[in-house]
């Protein structure tokens, strides 16, 4: 058991840590909307890049560990490693919502339309499509031991489809630009735009961090809000 | 008894139970007639469009019949907790799901034999169309989408909302299945080549996920 010491000091860094990942976000804004110049040829709408693709970021790493979470649950049955695998889903579903939004509102005035079949876009969408059902499934299995189990199972299949999904996808299509920062000599970023990115990866990450810590402790508080109803209707009874 | 005595226990069961009953087959067919028919009706397809989207027609309506059939891989043992009675046995999970992918694999198969034909017909399937390279297609994308339909199968027959479960899970899942078969099936159609690619990411699918499947088969069959 926590003394209330410690409850009260974990409570104090949780704080600290929001604050933090806050401080570091208007940071972030301020050089996306205002510290980092103006692109050449897309204009003021390339701006949206800066949360864009830090968005992604997140969102892959979230689903990653929400792939982690899930092997390790096969492999324990911890309900902690459960936690974490609801937690990054979830987190992870609503980043790749952002990118997935953000998107066309870029893409409308560069590529003059909201969506092309692109493989990376369209292996966000299936990617959106997978961890949506994922977490539909999760809904509609009866709590207990049945329901994480089967959910880890899912997320394991998911999480191996997606390469050769991006395989497949390639192949049938290839419009998304070439990635911008380790994709060879020309690539790369005018620096202030590189501090601008940076920052909202971090930002981005930060935020994702605090978010999962926060479901992840709330699925584990419904967990014991769970078994002590059920001692007190066995102790009732 | 060896795991794949055990699986071909199960398969020749499963297949005994549908001929007897035909409850999956006469669904199944009759489902994807009826896509087919209404597709043609819908798209008005005449011979150069029918070149272009056949593919695509044909694997639908396949897909809708494999929903089926793989919904009464585990509904069949609904009755009478036949399920409960399955795990129960020493048998090895792996092996059990084994011999409801092959059930379901040979359902699947026999119904497109049949209606491979019918929509050549109906659509006037063009004369310099490669049969063979589509039965290939055909074989390695039912494979596909019976290893891990049969897999979800068994994950959705507990849930409270079984029949729409299951093709939430498969649909996603098999987004490069889908995509190889209907270009493969489009290429031979066509005859507009080779799609070995194809074919061979097929095949690699069919791996990942036969074994896949069976190595976490314990839990997705575990009892409760």
């Amino acid at each position: 058991m926590p003394t209330a010491e410690s409850a009260a000091d974990s409570g104090l860094r949780a704080w600290l840590y929001a604050a933090g990942t806050l401080a570091l976000l208007l940071v972030a804004l301020w050089w996306a909307l205002i510290g980092a110049p103006t692109e050449a040829t897309m204009g003021t709408i390339q701006r949206i890049f800066y949360y864009h693709a830090p968005a992604a970021f997140a969102s892959w790493t979230a689903l990653l560990l929400n792939a982690g979470a899930s092997v390790a649950y096969l492999a324990r049955r911890s309900p902690h490693a459960d936690a974490l695998a609801v937690a990054g889903a979830e987190v992870g579903l609503a980043f790749l919502s952002i990118t997935l939004v953000t998107g066309p509102i870029w893409a409308h005035p560069v590529w003059g339309v909201w969506w092309v079949w692109d493989p990376r876009l369209t292996l966000t969408l299936a990617m959106w499509v997978m961890y949506a059902a994922y977490l539909i499934l999760r809904q509609v299995t009866p709590e207990g031991s049945l329901q994480p189990r089967l959910a880890a199972a899912l997320a394991v299949i998911f999480a191996a489809d997606i390469p050769i999904d991006y395989m497949a996808i390639r192949w049938w299509r290839g419009q998304h630009p070439a990635p911008v920062l380790f994709g060879g000599p020309n690539s790369g970023l005018a620096p202030r735009m590189a501090i601008a990115f940076w920052l909202s990866v971090a930002a981005f990450l930060a935020l994702m961090a605090l978010l999962v810590q926060l479901r992840y402790r709330q699925e584990l508080q419904r967990n014991q809000v769970r078994e002590l109803r059920r001692r007190r209707v066995l102790q009732e009874a | 008894m060896g795991s794949v005595r055990i699986a071909w226990a199960v398969m020749l069961r499963d297949l005994r139970i549908e001929l007897r009953t035909r409850e999956a087959l006469l669904a199944m067919g009759f489902y994807a007639l009826l896509v087919i028919i209404v597709f043609s009706f819908a798209f008005n397809a005449d011979a150069a469009l029918t070149l272009r989207i056949g593919g695509a027609l044909l694997w639908v309506a396949f897909l809708f019949a494999a929903m089926v059939a793989l919904d009464r891989a585990f509904l069949r043992e609904s009755a009478e907790a036949a399920l409960t009675g399955l795990q129960t046995t020493p048998a090895s999970r792996a092996a059990i799901l084994a011999g409801k992918l092959g059930s379901s694999f040979l359902l699947m198969l026999g119904l497109e034999a049949i209606l491979l034909p019918l929509f050549a017909v109906l659509f006037n399937a063009p004369p310099q169309a490669r049969w063979g390279g589509i039965a290939v297609t055909a074989v390695l994308g039912t494979w596909a989408l019976a290893s891990v339909g049969t897999y979800f199968s068994a994950m959705s027959v507990h849930s409270r909302q079984r029949g729409v479960l299951l093709p939430l899970l498969l649909l996603p899942a098999a987004i490069p299945a889908i995509l190889a078969v209907v270009q493969a099936t489009q290429t031979y159609l066509e005859a507009t080549g080779v799609a070995n690619y194809w074919l061979q990411l097929l095949a690699g699918y069919d791996i990942i996920f036969t074994s896949l499947g069976m190595l976490l088969a314990d839990a997705v069959l575990e009892v409760e």
